[in-house]
């Protein structure tokens, strides 16, 4: 009874995966949001978007982004993350910062100079 | 690497040249005196190739994904130490009660 309830409990216990795994692909999705919010940033700048356009612009990237990366994962998500929040939203409020950074840097050079 | 890096430098190569077609086309514009309405079909066209060309490379170039899953099967120990050939498993220590739940340490 009681070394049955014990092995129960170790098997409710939190789900054991690699933290080093799960760390690397943290890393790689965090590189792939850095480098597509400079992207979205140029773009957004060279188009001419000013104020609210330019942010619905960035979150239409990140959404697209988001499911480039799930497809990388081969829509299996809970074989490389812990959770689908991994995904969709780590890494979004550093990606606005550098897109704003590039959004103005761009249409400056574009459009005011 | 390789192939993705280069895609990558392709579309950033060809975002450059959209933005230096828009200042142009505003060079243009101040000359004929117009107003900037937005950005020449061609410059769209050409930053939608180089988003493209950019979102593969980000998506490709920063690595595969990992499996965290410890019993998955590119996680799992495959390879035998080198001396297998000297191992001998034919010697008395056999008739001793082995442990059946020894486990391997990660």
């Amino acid at each position: 009874m009681d070394v049955s309830a014990k092995k129960s409990s170790d098997e409710l216990d939190v789900p054991t995966f690699s933290a080093e795994n799960l760390q690397s692909n943290m890393k790689i999705i965090y590189y792939s949001r850095t480098f597509l919010s400079i992207v979205a940033g140029v773009i957004a700048g060279v188009l001419g978007f000013t104020s609210l356009t330019g942010f619905v612009f960035y979150f239409l990237i990140m959404a697209i982004t988001s499911v480039g990366l799930a497809a990388k994962a081969k829509f299996t998500v809970h074989a490389y993350f812990d959770s689908w929040n991994r995904v969709t939203l780590d890494g979004f409020l550093s990606g606005l910062m550098s897109f704003v950074l590039f959004w103005t840097f761009a249409y400056d050079i574009v459009h005011i100079f | 690497m390789g192939l993705g890096f280069t895609v990558g430098a392709i579309g950033i190569l060809i975002l450059s040249h959209a933005a230096y077609s828009t200042i142009q086309y505003r060079g243009l514009l101040k000359i004929l005196e117009e107003e900037f309405s937005g950005p020449p079909l061609n410059v769209v066209a050409e930053l939608l190739i180089g988003l493209v060309l950019c979102m593969y490379a980000g998506l490709c170039v920063p690595g595969k994904f990992l499996s965290i899953h410890p019993d998955s099967d590119e996680n799992r120990i495959v390879s035998l130490p080198a001396n297998v050939d000297f191992m001998v498993f034919n010697h008395r220590g056999k008739v001793f009660p082995s442990e059946t739940n020894l486990k391997l340490k990660c």
